[in-house]
């Protein structure tokens, strides 16, 4: 079937069963491989994206679920073509180890901190607990998502454009 | 073959396990230089390109899979060079000899040696680019070397005058001398090693830059799905494929020795039309043993073999014959999985009669065998191009994934990329040995006079050596690739290295007790094992820091005085006891409710102390906080140190508490995260490290976090609770 979304802010149509995950559909048909395979059944968050500007697990979601929504991806999450302040501070604390599971990392502090600019520690591991870290990043995780509510410079999504 | 490769470095094995360089003679008309007039890039060895245009490649021979080398080994190279690391472009190294791990003559990433292997070859590469760029410029100047300088990428000359970028001089110093042996800056003058902070590949891995195996996209690509027997050892007798055939984008189903192959034109085609395959398996070889036969045939086997002897010292039999008290236990601990978070997968095409795999390998040497293996090619035929890893842990030293791809590949002529699910990612490992150790020591006077450690399991190299014996031996034709190996086992000790998987960590015991009986009683249910992070250490780590607390507590003493009390004769280990202690506020009060608990071990040369505190509430165990103290000699990046240990706590600490893969009747129980889980955010400890300064050579810090937490934890709940847990995972309730 013909799915239509906006993926990152760019109309895309594609042509796929509408059972295929979104997961699918973002890094084969639309060809953005930041968003990362790692469990298919929502439970490591390494394909977390923004649908409508709420975190899914696209593994998870049938792509007719998508339909007519609004996709922000790893590689659409910056405003101005830039670092993300999120990715910024990932730089600045090197959180990643082998990396794998940092776009659904950060898609899941971006989400929190749209909606929260001044979250406590405990909020900031609870909007992230669902992501899933083989490497053991967790503690510089929360230190970059820390520093970055620190600089007040928390809202600078696309989405919030 | 190129003419670059004849002036490449050639690195041959040197007396001390370090490696030697020998330099071919350049310089003169008619030897080739490294420098290519075409391109006019100098390739002065196997690891550096410089460009007319300045910029700078460093072919990495030893893989990224988080552990740091993408960082830590440029920083080498830089800090000789006289260039910030940031301003090098690493590459991955293709499968070549001169890529080789020396250590195990095997061009693989694995045991904490990346940087080991590494310290002297880059420097002595670095430092002698550097001095021919150095001659270069003063040949131009008319002027002494010694009174030039570099900074950032150009040789500054005397008295302030215009300096000269490197690119400007590659071709100049190709034809200079290599010097033959060049002096390394000393320590004072560092700019990089021992300051560098962050990782080379942060932004890329921040931003979801397509660099890691399943990243891969080729035109015209089609995707695989293989359906694997469900016990070990099956074989496909029958298929049918007649309602997957007839599903949206199948393009092939047909058999490959390791199951049945689904192509279609998209994953998901191809994952829904392996449902409706069915498959009749042939299992009269097949695993049918469950884990609670495995552990009694570990008892058997223990009870009837008293194993090969690994260290002996003194007269244990003696001590105990004259013992006023002996101490006794067994310790079981599970098969773990790797559960590296990208899923196995490789992409393979088959074309002009070579094969070009591209995928995320610990090993890309021993990928062209098990490329070669399964087709009709020879391993010169087959490329591999080695990506970013999605985490390695050892999984991916086995290149099964390579093999399957590979047969696919060589059948259906396109591009074609094969992912594994995670739930066969789970049940398709090859696991951390489940083991048995049984210990015993004699107590007299208030001493302990004697450990015995027997160890009961298999060894890895039995299940290695099927692929790693022929990438040895490349030029051996196909139809002796059984037979090596078969001789590589046989050779083990000779012609390949002990096997250390099993022992390691128990021979080295380090406490002073007089008389010392290890051994190893060689039993193998049939279970496919692999390297798992930290290896043998990572099952005698939590046997003998175990067995030291159960000690301490028959004997009344504080474990950490009793373990002080025992290693005043090593320095190193007393330093980080010391440190981890003292960090910890060892013998200060614990908070209500708490309890701490101490380990000590070296693995891979670095020396690791860690104090777990932790509670038990709501059925559910909880780890507050782990201090850790670590001496890994000197210190490259401060931050990935830091963070290596760290990870290792929170694998380490992951199998403590939950790492379990079962068997019934030879199927894995376990499928995906919800029934093998991982630690997550919100059970995560404080996680202290404190390095010790030290300018002993580096050794690795991939690993050796992980071993002593888990016996540490263990420690701590007995502390807490009173009672020993002899079986791993630990429970809240007992």
């Amino acid at each position: 079937m013909a799915v239509s979304l906006a993926v990152n802010g760019r109309k895309q149509t594609v042509e796929v069963d509408g059972d295929t995950p979104l997961l699918w559909v973002i890094r084969d048909e639309i060809g953005l491989k930041g968003t990362k395979f790692g469990c298919g059944m929502g439970l490591c968050g390494a394909c977390t994206v923004h649908l409508n500007g709420q975190p899914v697990r696209s593994c998870s979601t049938p792509v007719e679920m998508a339909e007519g929504g609004d996709v922000t991806t790893i590689e659409g999450l910056s405003s101005n073509g830039g670092l993300h302040p999120l990715q910024q501070a990932w730089v600045e604390h090197g959180v990643p180890q082998c990396g794998y599971c940092q776009s659904g990392q950060i898609m899941s502090a971006a989400h929190l901190l749209q909606h929260n600019s001044a979250p406590s520690r405990d909020d900031i591991v609870a909007a992230v607990s669902g992501n899933l870290c083989r490497c053991g990043t967790y503690s510089r995780i929360v230190t970059a998502v820390e520093s970055v509510v620190e600089k007040g410079t928390a809202r600078y999504s696309r989405e919030d454009a | 073959m190129s003419m670059n490769r004849r002036d490449f470095l050639k690195v041959t094995a040197g007396t001390s396990g370090g490696l030697v360089l020998s330099l071919s003679l350049p310089g003169c008309a008619g030897i080739p230089t490294g420098y290519d007039e075409h391109s006019g890039n100098w390739k002065p060895d196997a690891w550096l390109e410089l460009t007319a245009d300045d910029r700078i490649y460093f072919t990495l021979a030893r893989v990224e899979m988080g552990q740091g080398t993408y960082t830590g080994l440029t920083t080498l190279i830089a800090e000789e060079l006289g260039v910030p690391p940031a301003s090098i472009q690493p590459r991955f190294a293709p499968a070549a000899t001169e890529y080789r791990n020396p250590l195990y003559n095997l061009q693989l990433t694995g045991g904490s040696t990346s940087l080991a292997t590494s310290w002297q070859p880059l420097r002595v590469a670095g430092a002698s680019a550097r001095i021919m760029l150095v001659s270069a410029a003063a040949s131009v100047w008319e002027v002494s070397p010694d009174d030039c300088s570099v900074a950032g990428g150009r040789v500054l000359p005397p008295n302030g005058g215009d300096s000269l970028s490197y690119g400007r001089l590659v071709e100049l110093a190709a034809k200079q001398p290599v010097p033959e042996d060049p002096a390394l800056k000393p320590r004072k003058e560092w700019k990089y090693i021992g300051k560098n902070r962050g990782r080379l590949d942060a932004e890329a891995k921040s931003t979801g830059a397509p660099i890691y195996g399943i990243d891969v996209e080729l035109e015209g690509m089609v995707y695989a799905v293989v359906t694997r027997p469900p016990r070990h050892g099956a074989r496909v007798r029958t298929f049918d494929d007649s309602d997957v055939r007839k599903m949206p984008g199948v393009l092939d189903v047909f058999e490959i020795e390791r199951g049945v192959a689904v192509v279609a034109d998209k994953y998901w085609q191809a994952r829904k039309a392996q449902n409706a395959l069915t498959v009749e398996w042939d299992e009269s070889e097949a695993l049918s043993v469950s884990s609670e036969q495995v552990f009694s045939s570990y008892h058997k086997a223990a009870d009837e073999d008293p194993g090969e002897s690994e260290r002996s010292q003194g007269d244990f039999d003696g001590a105990v014959g004259s013992a006023e008290r002996v101490v006794e236990a067994s310790y079981e601990q599970p098969y773990l999985a790797h559960a590296t978070l990208e899923p196995m997968n490789a992409t393979a095409w088959y074309r002009d009669g070579a094969i070009e795999v591209w995928a995320p390998t610990q090993a890309p040497d021993l990928g062209r065998i098990a490329a070669a293996r399964v087709t009709d090619l020879s391993p010169d035929d087959v490329t591999i191009h080695t990506t970013f890893l999605g985490g390695g842990f050892g999984r991916r030293l086995t290149n099964d994934y390579i093999e399957e791809a590979s047969a696919v590949a060589f059948r259906v002529r396109k591009p074609v990329k094969l992912i594994w699910s995670r739930e066969e990612d789970t049940r398709h490992d090859l696991y951390r040995p489940a083991m048995l150790h049984r210990m015993k020591a004699s107590v007299s006077g208030g001493q302990v006079t004697g450990w015995h450690h027997q160890i009961v399991g298999p060894q890895i190299l039995d299940w290695y050596v099927r692929n790693a014996a022929p990438a040895q031996y490349p030029w051996a034709p196909k139809f002796l690739y059984d037979t090596l190996g078969r001789v590589g086992l046989m050779a083990e000790g000779i012609a390949t290295p002990k096997d250390h998987s099993a022992i390691e960590g128990a021979i080295e015991y380090p406490y002073l007790v007089p008389n010392l009986d290890i051994r190893h009683t060689h039993t193998d249910p049939g279970v496919p094992v692999s390297w798992w992070r930290s290896v043998g250490f990572s099952h005698n780590g939590f046997a003998v820091e175990t067995f030291m607390d159960e000690l301490a507590s028959e004997l009344g003493q504080d474990p950490y005085q009793f373990r002080r009390s025992l290693i005043d004769h090593e320095p190193r280990h007393l330093e980080v006891l010391d440190r981890a202690a003292r960090l910890a506020r060892w013998g200060e009060p614990v908070p209500e409710g708490r309890a701490r608990g101490i380990a000590l071990f070296r693995s891979f040369g670095t020396y690791v102390a860690q104090v777990v505190e932790a509670s038990v509430k709501a059925g559910e165990i909880r780890v507050h906080q782990v201090v850790c103290a670590v001496d890994c000699g000197q210190v490259v990046n401060p931050d990935i140190v830091r963070d290596q240990i760290e990870g290792g706590v929170i694998f380490g600490l992951t199998a403590a508490l939950y790492g379990d893969i079962t068997f019934k009747d030879g199927q894995v129980q376990q499928s995906n995260f919800h029934d093998y889980p991982l630690m997550r955010h919100d059970q995560r400890p404080e996680v202290v490290v404190e390095i010790v300064d030290s300018n002993q050579a580096p050794t690795g810090v991939g690993e050796p976090g992980v071993p002593p937490v888990i016996p540490a934890l263990g420690n701590a709940l007995f502390a807490l609770t009173g009672q020993r847990q002899r079986r791993l995972p630990l429970k809240a309730q007992v």
